[in-house]
């Protein structure tokens, strides 16, 4: 009965394939289809162990539309930037090479790497889709664990009691030309940051928060949801990054209660009233030093 | 879809790892538990509207300025939008979600412009079904009559309306003010349908010019003759020279008498007449004032004109109740007033107002007129249809003798222009399914938009194929999530300064512009209709859902979608719903 | 042209003559000369390669490796700790079929630091799916590199070149450096039939079930057993190329000879020096040049060792809890031979660990010790052992 014109939201082409094996609800594999959307079909995807070596497809099958290559945990940034050096002197400096490693592969055990490469300013796109511990293998900590967080390797009763690492403040630190925080709930954003990333030379960082709902303990319908409320409540913020200096705020949300956030999440089940007040207090702190940063 | 590889020797494998096809060869919809599912429900306006106008829809269309589409998919329901952008008291409003987030939508001044739009550029594509033989009478043209006369033309029957006065339009054309509804507005809604095939007969008076025998000779008749006696004061004094009947005095003005009031002039009552009589009476230059027997909370006028009239500077005395007119030589000089108290609750569920003894008091007054209530005059309407002063009829305006079906004011229903027209709307269909040997009753789940007795002519007529609806499920404001709408003050309407419209019968209330219509249609949330927003299409993790190919619509593809159900969580009107797999 | 040059250098040229395009490398003594080497030669514009100076040697095989699935020729070179670093990565090398080319100069392990030659380091990493040549001299080096990409590449299987710690590395010799035009038609642009490619997208390296890993692994061993013979004819046909053939073993006086020093890397040099004494005295000892030693040359080896009485293998590494890994081999491939009849004694001798020198008087001390042996009874016989 009705017909208008269509003007998609994001960018039409699908590069990610139906059939993945993502859980349901998974962020990470809505995050990779963001990406490639963004990003286009001349694109090689380097995936180190994480979700997506899993959700990638087993052999002989992939979920995606452009070359992946599956490596070790800790060699992301390694083997992108040997990639990235075979495609310069192939003279297909055009291919955008972009590592996709998880938390793990990012704050811990692939760190070395990231920040080498990172120091060097290869010419790559390392995103690091961030669901805050060991998924794959079943929900274990790391570093990038958020503080009070339960985990299988931190019990309630031997929680987590470090804060989650910075690690943009850490690849602020190296200075690289572009760094960017994006989230699944705010897909043009995502989108636009991508294709942002894709036009610069030399490394580039982008941090996706990616709800996981078995990990977090969400209702798999709820990843967009709790998404957007990391964001909101400043817990998560939109950012951009250039040349370790010059900070953009995306979005600067009324900012809810950190609560909010926490309490949709049955991972941070047992905190207490001084757990949240400690965290809103954090939350707060760091966002007046970002707001320092952006003026 | 990839095909499945099967390695028949250890030859067919390849040296190292590496794909050879697409993870499309893995239904993941296996996984599902949970179905979602595109699923429209009925917006809480839509329930709201006595006419049951399909407001989601033209909103729609008026949000992408395509005013021509909206103005089609509001005459599916109602003919007169320009009428009832101006006249209708709105329960669409009220009942609008966005009402829980900010303002509720503009619902009515966008209508109005809908139907200014309809008649600045002549709209009159109305489809009729195949003509048909049989011949409809209708007595009364006034929103109910026509209403059914339009219904029943675009089913194809030859419908003639017979009106006993001059005009068409009944209370439109002598009841509401011309400051209200401009009369050229109302006559060029009237002659589209005359254009359209509907033929209207005035100064005919059923039961009187037409014998009312010869009148059942038709296939069908509907009658909608309105009431338009005023109730009686029943006080002393009342035949007195100055006391007039409300609608008599409206009727009067309307049709372009004059009528000579004095200063003072009473206004008694708390209705919509009431204060169409005292804004008149005011702009005749008097000085009038509203007397009313309970307080303002429980005035049953329109609040907006209540309010206007308060704007206008007229005076509103409640809890007071004449008891007496005082003439002097057979023209009336005061009126004697008792104060009231408001008791218990009546049936009404309004407080009732109880006399106070000795709280009597007189003022002064060169006129009375009384707005009290209506009553209608039956005494051409066989009195076997009539039973406790209205036309004994069910939802559908079926009276008991075939095959007589009654609307409007004359049957039990609020006296109200929209349920007037939704009443003619319903009893065009039963006279429909009548004469096809059919009973509505049966249609009445399909019809039925929300669960306040609204129908929908075009579910009536073209039913509703493709995509499930649920007539009966109307989506609250919970149903909404509002992360996807930002809020927003409705727009003005532009309206008259009061010094100015005092004076004379301009039209108070404007028509907002285009981009203001625009604008305003933006912030409908659409409630529990699909408006193509892709909020599904992107947040599929497992890129399940496609356009249709239609480019109208999504489809899931249910050989994959893992039942995540976050389409529906984050589709910002709940027009998908998640069902257990297997039911 | 002739140069004289460190082994390193020698590594160095072999990778400018094959041309490589990703060269990722962490320094390690006594490696540091090929890296800074290259690095010149790259920032002076003779070599036309990308050199990423990684963080690790992890990174630096991590990096190789995604060079090598786009396309490019890439090389590495590491020792010791470094190599052990890479392990992971070897087998992930071998296994996504990675044509890399590295040079380990061989050390010892630490604890605690030792930087001087010791073959642990590379026999080692003998189970993860590289293929491995040992050196004897500069020249060699420099041939064994460009051989390697010629291997490497037709087996799609990444190779390791190995040279001893100073011995070589440091050491200056006489090299014959083949002209570029030479090289370029022996070992022409790599051109593999499928790699990362945007055109022709594929993902490499994905979860693969029990149902298919098992035969993937079959078929790396398929390609292994191929290995021997596609060596044998790159060593043919670069000795035509530049007068200089090599072959996967290489016998020395070895048709006559009643006892065989079985050897590889510069402790061969050291054997056929004695040889020649022995010789001279009438003694009839051979020598078996163990160039390949992954995969194991065992067809060559049996051919060549048939009928033989004793055989001294010389082990400059130990595998803790069993004996010398040269020594487990050769036991391993000859077993069971001609039914058991006449197959040869195996010596075993287990020297020189941590650098320390072996001089002809040691090698002679072993000659003479399996001449007098009637049969060997040690599994392993330490040679210098201060005890």
């Amino acid at each position: 009965m009705n017909h208008v014109d269509i003007q998609p939201r994001i960018p039409e082409p699908e590069l990610m394939y139906s059939g993945h094996l993502a859980c349901p609800g998974c962020g990470a594999s809505l995050a990779m289809r963001y990406a490639l959307k963004a990003l286009g079909n001349n694109t090689m995807v380097i995936i180190p162990a994480c979700c997506w070596s899993i959700i990638a497809g087993p052999f002989p099958y992939s979920a995606l539309g452009v070359p992946i290559y599956h490596t070790a945990f800790e060699t992301a940034a390694a083997v992108a930037s040997g990639m990235k050096a075979a495609l310069d002197q192939q003279g297909k400096s055009d291919v955008t090479v972009m590592a996709w490693a998880g938390d793990g592969g990012t704050y811990d055990i692939g760190f070395q790497a990231l920040s080498g490469a990172a120091e060097r300013n290869e010419d790559f796109l390392y995103v690091c889709y961030d669901n805050e511990a060991y998924m794959n293998t079943g929900i274990q900590r790391s570093s990038s664990t958020p503080f009070g967080a339960w985990t299988t390797t931190t019990p309630e009763n031997h929680r987590k009691e470090r804060p989650k690492k910075d690690i943009v403040g850490i690849l602020a630190a190296h200075r690289i030309p572009y760094l960017a925080t994006v989230s699944v709930a705010y897909p043009e954003d995502f989108i636009r940051k991508f294709q942002k990333a894709r036009s610069i030379r030399g490394m580039k960082f982008i941090q996706i928060l990616s709800p996981c709902p078995p990990g977090w303990k969400t209702a798999d319908d709820q990843s967009i949801h709790i998404s957007r409320l990391a964001v909101e409540s400043r817990i998560f913020p939109l950012l951009e990054i250039e040349h370790g200096e010059k900070y953009t705020l995306n979005l600067e949300p009324e900012g809810i209660s950190v609560r909010d956030y926490l309490e949709a999440q049955g991972r941070f089940r047992k905190l207490s009233e001084q757990d949240v007040a400690y965290i809103q207090n954090e939350v707060d702190r760091k966002w007046e030093m970002l707001k320092r940063q952006v003026s | 879809m990839s095909k499945k590889i099967t390695f028949t020797s250890i030859a067919d494998l390849p040296p190292l790892v590496v794909s050879m096809g697409t993870t499309e060869v893995n239904a993941t919809g296996s996984w599902r538990y949970l179905r979602p599912v595109y699923h429209d429900k009925t917006a809480p306006c839509i329930e709201g509207c006595p006419a049951s106008e399909d407001i989601e829809q033209y909103m729609y269309w008026a949000a992408r300025g395509d005013f021509d589409k909206a103005w089609e998919v509001l005459v599916e329901e109602n003919p007169f939008p320009a009428v009832c952008g101006r006249v209708c008291y709105h329960p669409c409003e009220s009942s609008c979600n966005r009402d829980h987030f900010d303002q509720s939508l503009g619902i009515n001044s966008i209508e109005r412009f809908i139907g200014d739009h309809g008649l600045e550029f002549s709209l009159d594509r109305f489809k009729v079904a195949e003509e048909r033989e049989q011949k409809i009478a209708v007595a009364g043209a006034g929103p109910a009559g026509l209403a059914a006369a339009y219904h029943l033309r675009r089913l194809g029957y030859q419908v003639t309306v017979y009106e006993k006065e001059e005009k068409p339009g009944g209370i439109l054309q002598y009841g509401i003010p011309r400051y209200r509804l401009p009369k050229h507005i109302l006559e060029a809604e009237i002659m589209r349908l005359e254009r359209f095939g509907v033929e209207i007969k005035t100064g005919v008076q059923v039961g009187k010019d037409i014998p009312w025998n010869e009148f059942l000779q038709h296939d069908a008749v509907f009658l909608a003759v309105g009431v338009h006696k005023s109730r009686k004061l029943n006080v002393p004094g009342e035949d007195l020279d100055g006391v007039i009947a409300g609608l008599d005095f409206l009727s009067r003005i309307n049709s372009g008498e004059d009528v000579s009031l004095g200063k003072n002039v009473a206004v008694i009552g708390g209705g919509n007449t009431a204060m169409d009589a005292v804004r008149t009476a005011l702009r005749l230059g008097s000085t009038p004032a509203i007397y009313y027997r309970r307080t303002r909370a429980e005035m049953p006028a329109i609040l907006d004109e209540i309010e206007e009239a308060e704007r206008e500077g007229i005076p509103m005395e409640f809890l007071v109740t004449p008891v007496e007119l005082i003439g002097e030589n057979g023209a009336l000089k005061a009126m004697k007033l008792q104060r009231m108290e408001l008791g218990e609750p009546d049936e009404s569920g309004r407080r009732r107002p109880v006399p106070v003894e000795g709280s009597e008091y007189v003022v002064e007054v060169d006129n009375v007129i009384t707005a009290i209530g209506e009553q209608g005059d039956f005494t051409s309407i066989p009195e076997k249809l009539i039973e406790w002063g209205v036309v004994k009829s069910d939802a559908f305006g079926q009276t008991e003798q075939r095959p007589v079906f009654a609307g409007g004011d004359i049957i039990e229903q609020p006296h109200t222009v929209v349920h007037a027209i939704g009443s003619g709307k319903k009893a065009a269909m039963a006279i429909h399914a009548y004469l096809n040997g059919g009973d509505i009753a049966t249609l009445a789940d399909k019809i039925h938009v929300g669960n306040k007795g609204g129908v929908s002519f075009l579910r009536f007529r073209d039913g509703h194929e493709g995509d499930p609806v649920d007539n009966h499920e109307v989506v609250t404001f919970e149903n909404i999530n509002t992360s996807y709408f930002t809020r927003k003050d409705r727009h003005q309407v532009p309206e008259l300064d009061v010094k100015t419209r005092i004076t004379n019968f301009e039209e108070v209330k404007g028509t907002i512009d285009r981009e203001a219509a625009m604008d305003e249609a933006l912030r409908c949330f659409n409630c529990g209709v699909c408006n193509m927003c892709d909020n599904c299409l992107v947040f599929c993790p497992d890129v399940a859902i496609k356009r249709r190919d239609d480019r109208f619509r999504y489809e899931i593809d249910y050989a994959y979608c893992k039942g995540c159900g976050i389409c529906v969580v984050e589709c910002p009107r709940s027009a998908l719903s998640l069902v257990p797999e297997g039911k | 042209m002739k140069k004289v040059m460190m082994g390193n250098h020698a590594v160095s040229y072999g990778a400018r003559l094959s041309r490589v395009d990703v060269i990722a490398a962490y320094p390690i003594t006594p490696q540091t000369q090929i890296v800074e080497e290259l690095s010149e030669l790259c920032a002076d514009g003779k070599l036309d390669a990308k050199f990423i100076k990684v963080e690790s040697e992890h990174s630096a095989m991590a990096s190789c490796m995604g060079a090598s699935a786009a396309g490019g020729r890439a090389f590495t070179a590491t020792s010791s700790q470094g190599l052990a670093l890479m392990h992971e990565l070897l087998h992930f090398s071998s296994g996504g079929r990675l044509p890399i080319v590295m040079a380990n100069v061989n050390r010892a392990l630490g604890p605690g630091w030792n930087i001087w030659t010791e073959q642990t380091d590379s026999l080692a990493q003998r189970d993860t799916g590289w293929l491995q040549f040992y050196c004897e001299n500069n020249q060699e080096v420099l041939d064994t590199v460009i051989m390697s990409y010629k291997i490497a590449e037709q087996l799609s299987l990444p190779v390791m070149l190995v040279l001893d710690a100073f011995i070589l590395s440091h050491t200056y010799e006489i090299v014959d450096i083949p002209e570029q035009e030479a090289i370029d038609g022996y070992l022409p642009p790599y051109k593999p039939e499928i790699k990362m490619d945007v055109d022709n997208p594929h993902a490499f390296g994905a979860l693969v079930t029990p149902d298919h890993y098992y035969e993937i692994r079959y078929k790396l061993q398929e390609t292994m057993d191929r290995a021997p013979e596609v060596a044998r004819k790159a060593g043919e046909e670069y000795g035509k190329l530049v007068g200089r053939p090599y072959d996967i073993v290489e016998p020395y006086m070895l048709d006559d000879a009643d006892v065989v020093i079985v050897a590889a890397g510069t402790l061969v040099s050291n054997s056929r020096a004695v040889i020649n004494e022995y010789r001279e005295k009438g003694i009839k000892v051979g020598l078996l040049k163990l160039r390949m030693f992954r995969p194991f040359p065992t067809k060559r080896v049996r051919e060549l060792l048939a009928g033989k009485k004793k055989i001294a293998v010389i082990d400059r590494n130990i595998s803790f809890g069993a004996t010398g890994i040269f020594y487990q081999e050769l036991k391993a491939a000859l077993y069971g031979q001609n039914n058991g009849a006449g197959s040869p004694d195996i010596f075993g001798f287990i020297i020189g660990l941590g650098g320390r020198d072996v001089t002809l008087e040691d090698i002679a001390e072993i000659v003479d010790y399996t001449l007098e042996k009637e049969k060997n009874e040690e599994d392993i016989i330490w040679m210098g052992l201060k005890r």
